[in-house]
């Protein structure tokens, strides 16, 4: 709040150059006295919009917590919706399971909290279990009975077909010989096959005889091996019935206990259903499977590869559980900090085996969708829309309300290979960004999708208003910030000298930063410096020097152009008078450092058409603010001198020894008063500095960064010599901004600096020259009547030689 | 069989299960550190049969198809081929030297082994409908005739089973039987169990005899009595035996008990002279 004796062509008492904290407002001797305080204050807005959020169940009511960054937003956020989530029950385990029907498409089970890591190792129990009790049923006597008598029938139906035909043609001369193909009918004598010749040589009789007993029994024979394929498919058919038996008598028991455990859960029983069948198909997997190594025909395989192989005949059974709710409290709160894609989706992962890359449902990867699925997630937004695709994916399960993994190729419709597609997984989940107001801005104007998804936008504000109550909450925001960080307790002093910083980060002596980031490190370090001096406790003095390293380590090119102005190389004068010229101020931000730079404004007019030339603006170095400025300078022109006389003049206006661009208002003021001065050809005070904008009325307006401004020419002068003639003349209206250097506040206790404010331009332009306005209109007018006069004789002695 | 094997013949045809014969002989010329001899007999029926106008044979895959002189050797040719690529694939597994020849004709003339050689035949085709199976011809040749011991690779047993051998008796020729089983049984880590009578077995010194004959063997040995009426085929496939060995003159070896063993039991059958 600024001091209501402050007045306009007043240089301002010290009082009111620094708001500092009063012993009066910090009740304590030490931070370690204070109690925890809130994660952040001055935010109600922003925690009044998340907790409505968090009420909202209907689709679309997620957050978008926008602010500066370092203002608390994930603190905040994370706070409100843990002590949400508190409240809520524990989420569901997700696992994904074989599909026995389609093993591309897994199928995913929805346990309770817990269950499903119980699943998981019930499954491997029984699947252990299985690989003792299947290979023992299987070598039962009760098995290789009904085993044998199975072979044994299907040995006799053989002996029947092919053995029965054998022994008839056998009965009238004729062999079965195994043709490396099949079987063959050849008239025999003596236990051999018969020569042609000997069978030409047979009586006509035998040998037609041998002929029809040959096609007979070949005729049979073909019936008989039409009939095999049949007698094997049979055969098979009657090994797994008896296979299946055998196996469901020892799986049923344990399958019986296992379902009992999931009774109440269908998705479960079903599933367990699903593996009893594949387990009752595939015994063989659990039956005692090495090769004779010497009949293998390959090389014998290593123990490494049988494990795989072994490894891979069982995965089928696997649970792979990929959200694991376990042993929580409450709903899950999850922040993802690197939200890209597959981090928010999940993925399929592959293995190496045998050269090859293959993949099945218990390489799926759970994403932060999963993990925060029934609950709260918390994001980044630049990160999320910087990381490759995970914004469209966001929004598209946000839209389908579910989870469905796939590539980014297959998302893009760019991978032909077969992968997996997992079931999709149903999504409950309430999304915060974190952002900049910039990024939210530009995503409500250009994302159709953001408005109906991001429904509630949570607006961080940088600074609180710094009234009794804030300040006392402030320090308990520092003592909390203390005892978090386990720094050393800070004394009264120095939590004060702390607030007074946040007021200055604010820029604004009557409001206080929210930005706490540059607080921690301000506390941080000036812990640091205490435990280098081997303090216990933190004073004030530690930090002051912490805020003067953190200058130091950030100044040297603000140093650098203070150096070439005391070496002149840089032209800013600091006493003495001149017409039509200027110190004007700017900010430069470099880094961490804001630092107030003096530079010197010129202005020139003579005869010409009522031009006020923009020298920056001609050059394209000066932004649309500066030029708007001056257009509004030179309406102030018009208004006050141009209304009884053409303004024939033609002025320019340009920062001296400035190459870089130059933009904003702020120097609009000062411009005016180097023009009013190169028009009246009074001179302005060089030991002044001025920043303001004005309007086309003459009023002084505020400007930012007045404290830089300040500070910057303070500095020059110093390294000048102080005379007490110096001073910055500003906007009244900054006044209440005003948390100067305590080397300034001072210099000015001890009159060798002066802050004037000033509300016109021309209580400005008396402070400058101490010329009354009115002599200064007078010449001014008088100067423009000159010109008008001159360009009327010129005018006229142009149309008279034309005439 | 008492001396050092210095060759392993195996016999292989166009017909029979060679792998497994192949197998057992490189495996054992391995332990041995003998050479590996094929042969390949072309079956004379076979050719006969092709010259034959009306020759036919019948398939699983193609039905009724003429046979010709030339489909068969062609046939002949691929198998004799494919069986000697075996051949050289075990042998190089096993790191032994090895031969190979073809020969027509499987009668005993052809089939002749020098003394020290180990005869490893194949005694059946490979099955028709899984299980019927055409008796080789000349398995019974080689058998019965040559000097050496002759095993027959009939199929695959117990690839971890024990050795059996059968003896009746106490004389040289069960000696010389306990010898070879022993050897086999040291060749493939198994455990040796001598099937006799109980009459045998209860014989004075009968257990001295066999401690004699073990010595220096460091193979496990179990003494299995022949049971009256039970059939040696249930003795054997209680035991679980790889291999069972018999001696040429014992009544098992007759020719139709030894069809009999070697089509009701599921193991090597060794024939020692």
């Amino acid at each position: 709040m600024a001091d209501p004796t402050a007045q306009g062509g007043i240089p301002l008492p010290a009082a009111l150059l620094r708001r500092r904290c009063s012993p009066e407002e910090l009740p304590f001797q030490l931070s370690s006295e204070l109690a925890d305080a809130p994660a952040m204050i001055g935010q109600d807005r922003a925690a009044e919009a998340v907790t409505f959020a968090l009420r909202m169940r209907h689709k679309g009511y997620n957050v978008f917590a926008l602010g500066p960054a370092g203002a608390g937003r994930h603190s905040l956020v994370e706070d409100l919706l843990k002590q949400r989530a508190a409240t809520e029950s524990v989420s569901s385990d997700w696992c994904y399971v074989n599909n026995f029907a389609d093993p591309q498409r897994p199928h995913r089970l929805d346990l309770p909290a817990g269950q499903g890591a119980g699943l998981a190792a019930a499954m491997k129990r029984l699947i252990e279990e299985l690989r003792v009790a299947l290979p023992a049923a299987f070598e039962r006597d009760e098995y290789r009975a009904r085993r044998e008598v199975l072979d044994q029938q299907m040995k006799v139906r053989s002996e029947e077909g092919f053995g029965g035909l054998q022994q008839r043609a056998d009965a009238k001369g004729i062999a079965l010989i195994r043709t490396p193909m099949g079987l063959a009918l050849a008239p025999k004598r003596d236990g051999k096959v018969m020569n042609p010749e000997d069978f030409e040589a047979l009586p006509a009789e035998e040998r037609q005889r041998f002929e029809h007993d040959l096609q007979e029994a070949q005729t049979e024979l073909e019936a008989v091996m039409r009939q095999v394929p049949q007698w094997e498919r049979e055969h098979r058919e009657a090994l797994r019935a008896l296979a299946r038996d055998t196996t469901g008598f020892a799986v049923a028991s344990m399958m019986g206990e296992l379902r009992g455990s999931y009774a109440d859960l269908p998705d479960v029983i079903e599933y367990l259903d699903a593996v009893e069948r594949d387990i009752k198909e595939n015994v063989e997997d659990f039956l005692p499977q090495t090769p004779h190594p010497a009949e293998s025909g390959g090389p014998p395989m290593n123990a490494a590869a049988q494990a795989a192989m072994e490894d891979m005949r069982f995965r089928r059974y696997q649970v792979n559980v990929i959200v694991d709710n376990g042993g929580k409290k409450g709903a899950p709160v999850i922040y993802e900090d690197n939200p890209t894609y597959q981090n928010l989706i999940g993925r399929v992962e592959h293995l190496a085996r045998f050269g090859a890359l293959i993949t099945d449902f218990n390489l799926i990867q759970a994403g932060a969708l999963h993990r925060a699925n029934g609950g709260y997630l918390i994001l980044d937004a630049e990160r999320l829309l910087v990381g490759g695709y995970g914004w469209p994916a966001l929004k598209r399960a946000l839209q389908s309300g579910e989870v469905r993994i796939e590539s980014i190729e297959q998302a893009l419709s760019l991978a032909t290979t077969v992968s997996l597609q997992p079931q999709p997984i149903p999504l409950d989940v309430k999304v915060v960004l974190v952002g900049s107001p910039m990024l939210y801005y530009l995503l409500a104007a250009n994302d159709e999708d953001f408005a109906e998804l991001f429904k509630i936008a949570a607006d961080f504000d940088d600074r609180v208003a710094r009234t009794g109550e804030a300040t006392l909450l402030y320090a308990r925001v520092i003592a909390t910030i203390v005892r978090r960080e386990h720094l050393r307790a800070f004394d009264r002093d120095a939590v004060g000298r702390v607030i007074e910083r946040a007021a200055r980060l604010a820029g604004d002596a009557d409001r206080l930063s929210t930005s706490l980031r540059a607080i921690v490190e301000l506390l941080q370090e000036a812990d640091q410096l205490a435990a280098d001096a081997g303090k216990e406790t933190v004073g004030a003095a530690e930090v002051q020097a912490a805020l003067d390293a953190q200058v130091r380590r950030a100044d040297r090119i603000y140093r650098r152009m203070q150096e070439e102005i005391t070496r002149r190389t840089i032209r800013i004068e600091t006493d003495g008078e001149a017409v039509g010229q200027i110190n004007g101020l700017s900010v430069i931000s470099l880094g961490a450092l804001s630092f107030g730079n003096p530079t010197r404004i010129t202005a020139q007019v003579r005869m010409g058409r009522g031009e006020v030339v923009d020298i920056e603006r001609e050059v394209q170095l000066g932004g649309p603010l500066h030029s708007k400025g001056v257009l509004i300078l030179t309406g102030f022109l018009g208004g006050r001198f141009g209304t009884g006389r053409p303004l024939s003049l033609h002025a320019s206006l340009v920062f001296e020894q400035s190459y870089g661009g130059v933009d904003g208002d702020s120097a609009s003021a000062a411009e005016l008063f180097a023009l009013l001065s190169a028009l009246s050809e009074v001179p302005i005070r060089q030991s002044f500095a001025v920043t303001g904008s004005v309007d086309q009325l003459g009023v002084i307006q505020a400007i930012g960064g007045v404290n830089e401004k300040i500070e910057g020419f303070f500095d020059v002068c110093r390294q000048a010599g102080l005379t007490g003639r110096q001073g910055c003349i500003i906007p009244a209206s900054n006044v209440k901004h005003l948390m100067l250097r305590a080397d300034v506040v001072e210099a000015v206790e001890q009159g060798k600096f002066r802050v004037i404010p000033m509300e016109t331009i021309d209580q400005g332009f008396e402070l400058l020259t101490g010329v009354p306005t009115k002599t200064t209109d007078d010449k001014i007018a008088a100067r423009l009547d000159e010109f008008a006069a001159r360009a009327a004789a010129l005018l006229r002695a142009q149309t008279g030689a034309s005439a | 069989m008492t001396g050092a094997v210095a060759r392993i013949v195996v016999l292989l045809d166009a017909a029979s299960e060679n792998h497994a014969a192949i197998g057992t002989a490189a495996r054992l010329a391995g332990r041995w550190a003998a050479h590996l001899h094929g042969v390949f007999v072309e079956d004379d029926d076979l050719i006969r049969l092709a010259h034959l106008p009306f020759a036919r044979q019948v398939t699983l895959g193609a039905g009724v198809e003429a046979l010709t002189l030339r489909e068969a050797e062609h046939q002949l040719r691929v198998f004799a081929a494919r069986a000697r690529e075996e051949l050289a694939a075990a042998a190089q597994r096993h790191g032994v030297a090895w031969s190979f020849e073809i020969v027509r004709d499987g009668s005993s003339d052809g089939l002749s082994a020098a003394p020290d050689d180990f005869l490893v035949a194949c005694t059946a085709t490979r099955p028709i409908g899984g299980h019927f199976r055409v008796e080789c011809r000349w398995w019974w040749n080689a058998a019965a005739s040559g000097p050496s011991a002759r095993l027959l690779a009939h199929r695959e047993g117990d690839p971890y089973g024990a050795v059996a051998a059968l003896i009746h008796d106490r004389d040289a020729a069960a000696e010389r039987l306990v010898a070879a089983a022993l050897r086999l049984a040291e060749a493939n880590d198994a455990a040796l169990a001598v099937i006799c009578p109980p009459a045998l077995a209860q014989q004075v010194g009968f257990k001295t005899w066999l401690d004699q004959q073990l010595a220096g063997h460091p193979v496990a040995v179990d003494i299995e009595l022949l049971r009256e009426r039970a059939p040696l085929h249930r003795h054997i496939a209680e035991l679980r035996c790889r291999l069972v060995a018999i001696h040429a003159e014992a009544e098992e070896a007759s020719p139709d008990r030894l069809r009999e063993l070697i089509a009701t039991v599921a193991c090597d059958v060794l024939v020692v002279r």
